[in-house]
């Protein structure tokens, strides 16, 4: 993967627009989803679509942030496009009966963290930290999840949705890595300062927090599905191999500090790691549904509906 | 075929009766200039103020300032008076100065040619006819010509398309399903005016404007009764109101702590009327007070509220046959489609060809961005005098205090080459050079050249559009016509 030219990149984005009416979603081949599998696939499908939409959400703090015109405007059209994905993810599941009318499907305690996380501090973030997490979560998405759910899912309206969004991410992923590289470009030791004071600040701590079970928790949906989980440990290996592809890139402190942390994730042999976030995700599934505030109105955004 | 030779030549020809033209006649008048003619596209006098009549139309400045010093009006009925009512004055006025006598309507200048040997202005218009003038006053309005965005597909769309300054009435919103696209001056007046009325109503905001409280109230009968008995006490007014507008320069211009304050108003106005914090995050910029014209509302952000009321921040991907697509996947589909996008800004070129000395074409001078000695003359182009011309543009007062301005110093001009009986009165190049030098270092240093799009820059970044200063200083400017700073060419 190539640096990109950012001005072309957004030029190439603007051209490549799709719908959600562009997808025939009463097209044959909803029945191809097994008894088995739809239980399995509803849980898998919500936490998909949530993923996108906070990474949406994630995006609209970017291009608040970003620090020229190009990469605000690249930005505000990655957040949409997000929330297209979890659209279009909300209209598959609508399609395979998963959904009542108007049903919003609840997002999991982890999810509902970094909602909460996204609303209150996303905004105050510096570009770059989330301009981090976010490809590491997308390479996450594209390469494992999206791709077990091809592998796993004969529904043909399915591969035709997903051919769409994985184009997009793949745009997606081309910004993120550029992004990052930029954040190295010979500027090490001030960042390092700069990083090293942000770590301190405790509305990235609580969004650390939020960030860790999350990474398990997708880990232990995938287990569920019965899909083996070194898929998505190779695909959050790609993430330290392209990031990490230029001498800008593995100057990037955050991408350093990201890469370590994906290979905790990926290393379950690292008790240390994983037994005190195992324990974290089991304690955020234990909060009562109650205890969370009010969900803020952008969660709401989201439909399968192609018109409005 | 028109006779050149016996074709009369008139002092001064005026093109455009609106504000601006209208104004120059009265004052021409008034010095005892009346061999004039106004050439008029329309059918009926007003410029923007006959253009712009969606409902909601209004000034964002007092009304008691934003009208003619010369020709005060005691019985405005509310401190931002409707453009119903703006243009009500408008008649007036032709009407209390016997303006319509010089008023030739359905008459469309196709271009304007500068005869060197006799030393006049020949005007050429779509009807075939010719007019000639010594001087020629442009006042066809900067903000004259509506402005579609440039967004693919939409001619595709099968639905009513109505542009806010090109208003059908006509067309009834009741009960339609309606987008809205744009969140600018237009819009934001727009908005609440048809929210009641329509079924659902969509608003596309590319860019959140700063949007301040707007002190609205009707004008007591007793204010109206004192205007008329003590017009003094109205001169004060507006005097007081002159002074609060320029005070707020100093934060709408520059960059200063006054700058800081006005954000927190407008912050203020926001969280006060939006409790939503999400529809807050969309509606608040991200550019700093002063770049884009600073708003007044105090209706529009309740609006937004309606249950039948959306507002949509995400980008327009097209425009098909039923409504919008925009990027989140989602087509919005509309019975009527309002673009409140504003004109297309002549700050790059002429509204019709100019050749003046030696054949030089105005249009190319300006193809980089316009640029005239203190906003009125362009050298190479004798006797023809700009209103509204390259930066002389107010971003915190109102237009019609430059206007006045820049119509004093018209008349001065006019008055300099007929009594010096001159053929040509032409700006010289150097004297243009150093005025635009001056005016664009200034200009660095202004909240317009921060980084933020907006009409008044041209593609290139090129501020053409706006004076960087006070309203005084530019009155200042324009109080003499200094001879020095010109070639005064006699006949010979």
């Amino acid at each position: 993967m190539a640096k990109i030219d950012l001005d072309k990149m957004l030029e190439k984005i603007k051209s490549s627009q799709w719908s959600l009416s562009d997808v025939d979603w009463d097209a044959p081949g909803a029945e191809l989803i097994t008894a088995e599998q739809w239980p399995k696939l509803k849980a898998f499908m919500a936490d998909l679509m949530w993923i996108e939409h906070v990474g949406a959400r994630a995006f609209a703090a970017m291009a608040k942030k970003a620090p020229d015109d190009t990469l605000r405007e690249i930005y505000t059209y990655f957040h949409a496009e997000e929330q297209r994905h979890a659209n279009a993810e909300m209209a598959l599941m609508k399609r395979w009966g998963m959904l009542e009318e108007n049903e919003l499907p609840e997002p999991n305690n982890n999810l509902r963290l970094v909602i909460e996380w996204l609303d209150r501090f996303a905004d105050d973030q510096p570009v770059y930290v989330l301009g981090t997490v976010v490809p590491m979560l997308e390479i996450a998405l594209d390469g494992a999840l999206c791709k077990f759910l091809l592998e796993t899912v004969d529904d043909p309206v399915c591969h035709q949705a997903f051919e769409l969004i994985n184009n997009d991410e793949s745009r997606h992923l081309g910004v993120g890595f550029t992004v990052m590289e930029m954040q190295g470009h010979g500027k090490t030791y001030r960042e390092l300062a700069r990083m090293v004071a942000q770590l301190m600040d405790p509305r990235l701590i609580l969004g650390i927090a939020s960030y860790f079970p999350l990474l398990n928790k997708m880990r232990d949906n995938i287990i569920e599905m019965g899909l083996p989980e070194e898929k998505l440990y190779a695909a959050m290996q790609k993430f330290e191999k392209i990031g990490g592809r230029s001498e800008d890139g593995r100057r990037n402190p955050w991408f350093q500090i990201i890469k370590y942390h994906g290979r905790f994730v990926v290393d379950r042999g690292n008790r240390f790691y994983h037994k005190p976030i195992d324990a974290l995700v089991k304690v955020t599934d234990a909060i009562p549904r109650r205890a969370f505030p009010a969900v803020p109105s952008w969660v709401r955004e989201i439909t399968y509906q192609t018109t409005a | 075929m028109t006779d050149v030779q016996t074709t009369p030549v008139v002092t001064t020809l005026i093109i455009g009766a609106g504000f601006a033209g209208l104004g120059s006649a009265i004052r021409l008048q008034q010095e005892g200039i009346d061999d004039m003619v106004i050439l008029e596209r329309d059918k009926q006098v007003g410029g923007t103020w006959r253009d712009n009549q969606y409902p909601g139309a209004a000034c964002d400045i007092p009304s008691n300032l934003y009208s003619y010093s010369f020709a005060p009006n005691p019985d405005w009925s509310r401190s931002f008076s409707g453009a119903r009512e703006i243009l009500g004055y408008i008649h007036h006025l032709v009407n209390q100065f016997d303006l319509a006598r010089y008023i030739r309507f359905g008459t469309n200048v196709t271009g304007l040619n500068w005869d060197q040997d006799r030393g006049v202005w020949e005007a050429t218009t779509e009807g075939g006819e010719t007019y000639y003038a010594k001087t020629v006053v442009m006042a066809q309005g900067p903000l004259s010509n509506p402005g579609f965005p440039n967004i693919a597909g939409i001619e595709d769309f099968q639905g009513k398309k109505i542009h806010s300054a090109q208003w059908d009435h006509n067309y009834n919103l009741e009960g339609k399903r309606v987008g809205v696209i744009g969140t600018g001056a237009s819009a934001i007046q727009i908005v609440p005016s048809i929210v009641g009325k329509v079924d659902k109503l969509t608003v596309f905001q590319r860019t959140p404007p700063w949007v301040m409280p707007r002190p609205d109230f009707e004008t007591p009968d007793w204010q109206k009764l004192a205007f008329r008995k003590l017009p003094l006490s109205q001169n004060a007014l507006r005097k007081a109101l002159y002074l609060a507008h320029e005070s707020m320069a100093l934060g709408v211009i520059w960059n200063s702590p006054l700058t800081r304050l006005a954000e927190r108003l407008g912050k203020w106005h926001l969280r006060n009327q939006v409790k939503d914090r999400w529809l807050r995050r969309q509606l608040t910029p991200n550019y700093r007070l002063g770049c884009k014209r600073v708003l007044v509302s105090s209706d529009y952000y309740p609006a937004l509220q309606q249950p039948n009321c959306k507002l949509i921040t995400w980008p327009i991907a097209r425009i098909d046959e039923n409504g919008v697509r925009t990027v989140e996947g989602i087509e919005h589909q509309f019975d009527c489609l309002i673009f409140a996008t504003g004109f297309n800004v002549s700050n790059a070129g002429t509204p019709f060809p100019i050749t003046g000395v030696d054949g030089r074409q105005l249009n190319d001078e300006w193809k980089r961005g316009a640029s005239a000695y203190k906003s009125i003359n362009v050298a190479g182009y004798p006797n023809l005098f700009l209103t509204f011309g390259p930066n002389s543009g107010p971003g915190h007062n109102s237009a019609l205090v430059y206007m006045e301005s820049q119509i004093n110093y018209i008349v001065k001009a006019v008055r300099t080459i007929t009594s010096l009986d001159l053929k040509g009165l032409d700006v010289r190049q150097s004297a243009q050079e150093s005025h635009n030098r001056a005016i664009q270092k200034r200009l660095s240093r202004t909240n317009w050249n921060t980084g933020c799009k907006s009409w008044y820059l041209t593609e290139d970044g090129f501020n053409a559009t706006m004076y960087p200063g006070f309203a005084t200083q530019y009155a200042l400017q324009m109080k003499e016509v200094v001879l020095k700073d010109y070639r005064l060419l006699p006949h010979s």
